[in-house]
């Protein structure tokens, strides 16, 4: 009778459900918690995108509403700008700082784990602490880069750069946002460095090509991949910017103006100050689509130059 | 075979603590579930005494009943460092016997947005919170997360003009969702010993803005190493902007924001004679009033009257130096030409019933006498202004060891007119933005005065059309 059973049970789950069935339990707690506290809310807030909601009363449906409203705002196009320009202006430069960074780390230098621990750094340093120094080295009035221009560069008082607040202080966000996370992707492209084959110079330096033809014919194609890996995670990155804006061009009171504000700040506003969640939802959209639609891009890039 | 039962084993397990994940919320509520039984165990034999039902019967006075125990959670901030929450927690229970006030701190950086979190959803079981502040006030009346008080005020006989027409500013509809325990409202602040050195008068209790910039600058000082500063502005668009809504006839929900203007002009115009200390320097280091006061160089001040206690307090601690700081005074706060003298802005906190309590009338009792004479002397006497204004807490406060001894800085207390910084509007949060947003902008003269009142009477516009 147990036997019957048994060879029954054996039908009805065969080996290799058996089998999938212990690879599922394997990874049930991650993606259960990635389903909880991700996916659900993720596919919650396509929802939203599309109704009013204050998280207390009903929900109601609006339909394109949140983003006919999006088309006169003027916080969003603002936000929207910056967001913009902050990763055209970080992408590129933090990609050539580190590249250059690892390519002179990875030279057989007197103290190289050294120095690399110092650019390191900036990545691991607390950014509270960090944006406090930068707010005194660039403080408008006695900050000693503004003591420099004034005194060194002769440039008059009133003219002196305000570093955090107009025009300038995207600049500002950039090159802070430079420095600090060179030096992580410093580490990537060292790997990517340590990976081509020494082989490979040796046969372009007996061809007689100089250290700027070693570089474009061998580091540079070598590192391909890294390049698209680093340029991919930093358009990522870039475009969900908040806590740098908000540390540096914060001010007290921790709200951006509109010649800082981001659209990560701005999506924030909207739903924990004024708890409108469908119009929260809606700018997370649009933010969703746009890092969409530009890493498609760089994938379709890469394999073109695959192919 | 065993590998089977392993993976069942598994699954079944991870299941069943993702299903117990997903019933925490109920769970959690049972300690405080438990409480309300063992508080209402007068009521156990009743079940019909249901939520709805305790609701709606404001007579039903059970929070009064002796030997009763009732436990009330109560939402507040910084309790290690504010010393009132404490004291009304023992004065209410020392007078009311079985009732247990329980604190729950939620931090004083985002505490109404916390609040309004905690309050969202099914999750909470507050019965009282404190309101910090009117736009939050103002998102929590909209989720319909606190209680109309009308009819318990009512019902007590409260005579809400004690309050100095300050509920007004915050009725919503005809209706009120929380009473006032303590209105701070703002002075001027001065260094006496600056004065002095300066050969200047005090500044009075009755000042024009003239007046008042007249005298800033006769005490300031630009030479290098030895700068005075004739006043100062924090970095609060309060500090600047609302000068203007004191006569009474503007008021910051306008829509429309030229009144503003002279007196950006007044405050750049000092910024650029070094008379204060400029906005973006501010900005960019953090400068906190009470620092930029305490250090000496500061003549004039114009601050809430919280800011009362904290001299008193960091006086006698010895954080503050006395030789710098410790001869100080304060005044009314300047006013427009042909304005009464003691017209000034206010803040609020209040105390609110949550609508999802099940001891609402235990709650609204403890508001009750928070907000009364009781509670304003239990503010007082910690060295912070009450809603309930008189003579008697006046005289507490003026009282208070450490409180500058001179008349007027006595008479000073006494406000003739109040206006909230921030009165109610459904949408006042998005507007309080806005004007914080172009307050920065024009402060750091990212752009000038008319662009940046333009900007504002044309977002508040938008929004106030939607």
């Amino acid at each position: 009778m147990d036997e019957k059973r048994a060879v029954k049970n054996k039908k009805i789950i065969s080996r290799q459900a058996r089998r999938s069935l212990v690879a599922y339990s394997f990874i049930a707690p991650n993606f259960i918690g990635f389903a909880i506290f991700t996916l659900i809310p993720i596919v919650f807030a396509f929802a939203l995108a599309f109704m009013q909601w204050d998280g207390s009363n009903e929900i109601t449906f609006v339909g394109l509403k949140n983003f006919i409203r999006l088309a006169d705002d003027t916080f969003f196009f603002a936000a929207f700008k910056n967001t913009i320009i902050y990763v055209i202006g970080t992408v590129p430069l933090t990609m050539i700082a580190s590249l250059a960074l690892a390519i002179v780390l990875n030279q057989k230098i007197k103290a190289r784990g050294f120095f690399r621990t110092v650019a390191f750094f900036p990545y691991v340093a607390s950014l509270v602490a960090i944006t406090a120094v930068w707010s005194m080295i660039f403080h408008p009035s006695k900050g000693p880069v503004n003591y420099i221009l004034l005194n060194v560069f002769g440039v008059a008082q009133e003219n002196l750069p305000k570093w955090f607040s107009g025009s300038l202080v995207l600049f500002t966000l950039i090159l802070f946002s430079v420095w600090k996370y060179m030096g992580y992707y410093m580490v990537i492209y060292l790997a990517g460095l340590q990976g081509i084959s020494a082989e490979l110079y040796e046969a372009c330096g007996l061809d007689g090509a100089n250290t700027w033809q070693k570089f474009k014919y061998i580091t540079w194609p070598q590192l391909r991949s890294t390049t698209f890996f680093v340029v991919v995670m930093l358009t990522i990155n870039c475009f969900k910017v908040y806590d740098i804006a908000v540390m540096l061009a914060g001010g007290g009171d921790g709200k951006l103006s509109t010649s800082a504000t981001v659209l990560v700040y701005y999506i924030y506003q909207n739903a924990f100050n004024y708890w409108d969640l469908g119009y929260s939802s809606a700018i997370a959209m649009v933010l969703f689509l746009m890092v969409l639609i530009i890493t498609l891009i760089q994938f379709r890039y890469e394999k073109k130059l695959d192919a | 075979m065993k590998r089977k039962l392993l993976s069942i084993l598994l699954t079944t397990s991870m299941l069943a603590a993702v299903l117990a994940g997903c019933g925490s919320k109920p769970a959690e509520n049972t300690p405080a579930a438990d409480t309300t039984s063992e508080a209402d165990a007068g009521e156990e034999s009743e079940p019909a005494a249901d939520t709805d039902e305790s609701a709606n019967a404001p007579e039903d006075t059970d929070a009064s009943a002796p030997g009763e125990a009732v436990t009330l959670k109560w939402a507040i901030w910084d309790k290690d460092i504010t010393p009132y929450w404490n004291a009304i927690k023992e004065g209410y229970e020392a007078s009311h016997e079985g009732v247990t006030i329980e604190m729950v701190d939620l931090g004083s950086t985002d505490y109404m947005t916390v609040l309004a979190t905690e309050l969202s959803g099914s999750g909470s079981d507050f019965d009282v919170v404190t309101i910090k502040d009117v736009p939050g006030y103002a998102t929590l009346v909209s989720k319909n997360t606190l209680e109309p008080l009308g009819s318990y005020i009512a019902d007590a006989g409260i005579d809400l003009s004690q309050y100095g027409g300050v509920d007004k500013q915050v009725t919503v509809d005809g209706e009120l969702y929380e009473l006032p325990f303590r209105n701070d409202f703002w002075v001027v602040f001065y260094n006496k010993d600056i004065f002095d050195a300066a050969g200047v008068p005090y500044p009075t209790n009755d000042m024009t803005f003239e007046e008042y910039d007249d005298l800033a600058r006769q005490v300031t000082d630009t030479t290098f190493g030895s700068q005075i500063y004739g006043t100062h502005y924090h970095t609060w668009r309060s500090a600047v902007q609302l000068f203007g809504v004191l006569d009474g006839k503007h008021s910051i929900l306008d829509g429309e924001y030229d009144f503003f203007k002279p007196y950006y002009e007044l405050v750049l115009g000092e910024e650029d004679d070094q008379v204060c200390r400029n906005y973006a320097d501010l900005s960019a280091e953090g400068l906190h009033y009470s620092a930029a006061f305490s250090g000496g160089d500061v003549a004039m001040l114009n601050m809430g009257s919280w800011f009362i206690s904290t001299m008193i307090a960091s006086l006698q601690s010895g954080e503050y130096d006395s030789s710098l700081c410790g001869n100080w005074g304060i005044v009314k706060y300047p006013h427009a030409e042909g304005v009464e003298p003691g017209s000034t802005l206010g803040t609020i906190t209040g105390l609110s019933v949550t609508s999802v309590s099940d001891k609402k009338d235990a709650a609204f009792d403890f508001v009750k006498w928070v907000s009364g004479a009781e509670g304003a002397k239990v503010m007082a006497e910690t060295g912070n202004f009450p809603a309930l204004m008189n003579d008697e807490v006046a005289g507490i406060i003026s009282s208070l060891e450490g409180f500058p001894a001179d008349a007027e800085s006595k008479e000073a207390l006494n406000v003739s007119n109040l206006y909230l910084e921030v009165p109610y509007a459904e949408n006042v949060s998005a507007i309080n933005d806005i004007l914080d947003t172009y307050h920065k902008s024009i402060m750091n003269r990212e752009v000038s005065v008319d662009e940046g009142i333009a900007s504002m009477n044309e977002e508040v516009g938008k929004l106030l059309a939607q």
